[in-house]
Order: C-alpha cells, then structure tokens, then sequence
C-alpha cells in the first residue's frame, strides 16, 4: 500500500473516530428534513399559481444548496486547518516524517482523505435534497451529477488552499484566513452582480478578478447554473433587469477557460503547499 | 523482534560504514546557534549516549541526522547514506523527545500504521506488532485507546514504534523521561536486546545513571559543541578516590600519602581524589610502613556525573 493511500485511510479513518461522519449525518438529515417540510408547505400552498411554484422551487433550492456548499465549504477549512500546523506543533508528524515517506506523500494523502470525505459530503448531501424536492415538488434539477461536482469542487478548491496554508500558519489562523478569504470571494462575487445590474464596471472588475484569485464563488455560480431549469433561465434573461445583481441566479455556465484555469489554480496551490511542507523545519 | 544478526560476523564487517558520521555539523535558528560543528562517529553495535544538559542541542542533532531538519553547514551520514536519505529511514527507529500519537487509535493500529509507512511485508506486520507489545509490555492494553495512556504508557508505546520492523539504527530522545524506576530498569533491558541483536542504539539523555548503565561510548555535548566522547572508562579517566580511616601518622607521613594524590582530611579520615586505582595497595602500605593504624578503605570511583560537572565547567 502506497504511503499516500496509508495516510488518506488513517484520515478517514479519523473522520469516523472522531465522530465527524456521525456529525454531518445528523445535520444532514434534520436539514433535509426540515427541507422536505419547507418544499411541502411551499409547493402545496393555496396563495401561489402553479407558475410561480416553478419559479419558487428552484429559486428556493438554490438558497438550500447555497447553505450545503457553504457547510463543504466550512467543513473543508475546519478538517484541513490543523492538518499539518497542528500535527507538527504536538508532535504527531515527528514519528510519521521519520518514516520512508515523502512530505508529499503526507500531505497528499491528506487531501485525498479529506478529499474523499467532501466528495461523500456533496454526493449525499446532494442526493438527499434533490430526493425529496422531486418528492414533494416533483422538480429535479437538469444536471444534479454536475451540481454535486460542483458543490465537491468548491470545497476541494478551499480544502487545497486550507492544506497550504497549514504548512505554514497554525491551526487557528489557517482557518480563520481560509474562511475570511472564502468569504471575501462570495462577497466579490456578489459585488460583482451589483456592478452587472448597476452597470458600474469596475465592481464588475472586482467580481471577475476575484473568481480568479479564489475559485471558490465561480464554482459556485456553475453549481447555480446547473440548478436552474432551462425556462427558469430564459424567463430571468427575458427581464433584462433581473439578469443581474440576483447573487443567486446564473445565465451561463462557467467557461472552458475558466475551468482550465480553475485546474492550473488547483496544482498550483498543491504544489505550492508539498514546497512549503517539504522545507519546514519539524 | 529482538534476534539477532548473523553471529558469524561483526556488524562492522557486514555493513562496512559507520552506523553515525557526522563532520563540523552545523545548525543556526534564527537567533541561536543549536549546533555549531558537532564531529563524532558512532559504530556499529554499540549503544552511544549522546549527553548534555537542557538546551545542548542533542534533540536538534537527532532532527538532523533524520533529515527532520536541515543542517546550515558540515556533513552528516547515516548508515552509509547521506542523513534524512528517505530508503535508509526504513532501517531507522525514532522515539522523539516530544511527541504524541493519534489518541483516538488503539496501540495495535498505531503500530499496524507503522508497518505500514515502513512498508513490511504483510505477513511480518501481526508478529511483529505482537513482539513489539510484549517488549514493552503493553500486551494486555493492545486495543485500549492511546488517549486513555498514561504519559509513561505512550512512552513504552512510542518505544514500541520506534522498535518496530527490527530497525539497525534506533533513535532514543530522551525514552525514560517519564517512566517510573520499574519502566527505567526495563528501558535498559531493552536497550541491552537491541544491542544484542547487533543493532545501534543512539540514546540521547540527560539522565547519566542511564547512560552509566547501558552505554559502550558516550559524547557529552554543551551549546552545540561536543565537549567530550569516548568509551565511559577514558572518559572518566581511570582516576578514582579513596577514603581511608587511619590514626598514629605523623606530619612527615601525611606529607608522604599526599603523594599519591590530592590529600585532604577531616579528623581520622583521609580523602585521596586523583589517585590511580592500582595505586591504592601501595598507599596503605605505605601508611602502615609509616606507623599508622588503617581502620577502613573506602575506594571511591569518580562517577560520570561528577565528570560531567567537571565537563560542563571548563570555560
């Protein structure tokens, strides 16, 4: 067994000692739960037509998503954040570092145990929703594999840089910088709505820069996307005032391009984190 | 776990280079220098003790011969290969000064994890985890949590890992540090069986009677320099001191036994430092020639602490 497959089982295995699936399993299905409630009353309300239930379910499940990508997101930052600061400050990574295996086997066994778990997360967390919206509504979203992707994609991209961050700050300010910089790109993003709707070009800059300097709310915009029913679309872009400045609505799925260079971001951060781990001193 | 090697040869002639090597090995932190051109060499088969006190920078070598850290300058070689070289850390074990392990494994696993990294073969890994457990006896705590071990416990523990996989070079920072005198007493046993199998053993300790017991050499390091090494007789010097209880002697003859070695006395005492071992039938003869009357020799050898001390204080 490669050292990297070794260290990815020891930190699922982690995962399920520390009670970190139970956990998510439990806020999982009270969320849905009391999704399915929501979606019920929403798409069996005597005040709505059937028209605006169309609009309102998706609309409504894109907030729900919007919630689940924001828990990947923080999950993601919190299991990576001690990874390796905290490992080395105790002591744990001394034995381990002393071992035939390379800073980047470690480390990359990391990303691909808490990897694995993201991806569960959004598989299930993903499944679940759309499960009981179909149930209760009878909507499925066009593409649910890709939203799921998506939504996975999002916290690996914040996992990635978390890891990185964690060979060289401690803990506790690994995962304070990860959740202010995710949470500055979300807001860039939104930024860049107001810029779109308002028509002022330079915070239409800064949202378009900032999907780039952080991936995360780009992923996100493609999780939109795939969320919303082709009519939806056509209906928002129909109202050319509603095409923008709605933080919460995508009119296209994010570019090849982006997507490449979302890819470039990915191994330039990992390779940024093995160099950083591979020349501290433990 | 503890067998031995082939007994037909010594491990020198099967390995060929030193176990430890080291030349003008230097490390600089930002505002300190933790080492500052350490040169010993360590063979193969011996148990070493590597000692200082607090702050000599015995943790900050240890790091560098297993390429924790990096050197600022000089060379360091490891079983034959350059330190931290990551195939010879297989035949490597580490008991590091300061650590911890997953709390929320078991023993078994946090040694099952260890075959692992270390990549024995499968079929090795249950027998060596269970030789490795009865060692240090954690047998009977095999699957209880490491988080609900003592300090002392998670010590025989990390000792286990380090034991593990039958290493031929095997890192002790500082392993009795928090064991009770039983623990201490069965560190050394397991200290002697390493050496019996014809591995090395680096022990790096503060604790001298630790190192009085189970040590072939020893290099006493301070502020980073090694301030002396050499097998615990030389390093001692052969010189001992006798206290001799003796009555009827003269100022002539006292002058006479001062001779022997640095005289002091307090009532019928006499106390001789500095005196060669082999000398002291002559001095009692002499004392007796001298009309004195010896109602008790008391030989005394310097012991390492105090040669330590010596060590320590010489500017």
């Amino acid at each position: 067994m490669s050292p990297v497959v070794t260290i990815a089982l020891l930190t699922l295995h982690e995962a399920v000692r520390r009670k970190l699936i139970a956990a998510c399993a439990a806020i999982t299905i009270g969320l849905v739960g009391l999704s399915a409630w929501g979606f019920d009353r929403l798409a069996h309300t005597a005040s709505f037509t059937s028209g605006e239930v169309d609009v309102a379910i998706p609309q409504t499940l894109i907030l729900f998503m919007f919630m689940f990508s924001f828990v990947v997101a923080l999950s993601a930052s919190a299991m990576a954040s001690p990874a390796i600061s905290a490992e080395a400050e105790s002591g744990v990574l001394l034995s381990i570092l002393a071992r035939p295996v390379r800073r980047s086997d470690v480390l990359l066994g990391k990303w691909l145990g808490l990897a694995t778990v993201l991806l569960a997360y959004a598989a299930v967390v993903s499944f679940l929703e759309f499960a009981v919206v179909d149930w209760v509504s009878g909507f499925v979203p066009p593409d649910p594999v890709v939203v799921a992707l998506y939504l996975f994609a999002e916290g690996a991209i914040l996992l990635t840089l978390t890891l990185m961050l964690s060979t060289r700050l401690s803990a506790i300010a690994t995962g304070v910088v990860a959740i202010a910089l995710f949470g500055a790109s979300w807001l860039a993003g939104v930024v860049g709505s107001l810029g779109l709707a308002f028509k002022i070009s330079s915070l239409t800059t800064v949202g378009n820069v900032a999907r780039y300097i952080l991936p995360t709310d780009g992923l996100w915009r493609g999780a939109i996307y795939y969320l919303e029913p082709q009519s939806f679309v056509v209906q928002r872009l129909t109202n050319s005032h509603d095409s923008g400045g709605n933080p919460f609505f995508a009119q296209s799925p994010p570019a090849w391009g982006y997507l490449v260079w979302v890819g470039v971001w990915f191994l330039a951060v990992l390779v940024a984190g093995i160099v950083s781990f591979d020349r501290r001193e433990v | 776990m503890l067998g031995h090697m082939d007994p037909g040869a010594t491990s020198a002639d099967v390995h060929g280079s030193p176990a430890v090597h080291t030349i003008e090995l230097r490390k600089a932190y930002r505002t300190t220098a933790a080492l500052r051109g350490l040169s010993m060499t360590v063979g193969r088969g011996e148990v070493f003790g590597f000692l200082g006190p607090n702050g000599a920078g015995k943790t900050t070598a240890v790091k560098l011969l297993l390429g924790l850290v990096r050197p600022s300058g000089g060379e360091a070689m490891v079983l034959g290969a350059p330190a931290g070289d990551r195939e010879t850390r297989r035949r490597i074990g580490y008991l590091p000064e300061l650590f911890r392990f997953q709390s929320w494994l078991t023993a078994e696993e946090v040694l099952t994890l260890h075959c692992r990294l270390m990549q024995l073969p499968r079929a090795r890994v249950a027998g060596a985890i269970d030789e490795v457990l009865e060692t240090v006896g954690l047998a009977d705590r095999r699957s209880d949590k490491v988080g609900s071990f003592s300090k002392g416990m998670q010590q025989r523990l990390g000792l286990g890992v380090a034991l593990v996989g039958e290493p031929e070079l095997v890192f002790l920072d500082e392993p009795t540090s928090a064991l009770d005198p039983v623990g201490r007493h069965d560190v050394r046993g397991i200290i002697s069986r390493i050496r019996d199998r014809g591995a090395t053993v680096f022990l790096n300790t503060h604790l001298l009677e630790e190192a009085e017991h189970v040590c072939d050499r020893v290099t006493v390091i301070d502020h980073g320099r090694s301030v002396a090494t050499g097998a615990l007789p030389e390093l001692l010097g052969g010189k001992s001191s006798v206290r001799i209880r003796v009555s009827g002697l003269n100022d002539d003859a006292l002058r006479v036994v001062a001779g022997f070695g640095n005289l002091t006395h307090d009532g019928e005492w006499l106390t001789l430092a500095q005196i060669q071992p082999d000398q002291i039938p002559a001095l009692v003869s002499t004392i007796v020639n001298a009309g004195g009357q010896v109602g008790a020799v008391v030989p005394e050898h310097q012991t390492l602490e105090e040669r330590f001390l010596e060590l320590l204080a010489k500017p």
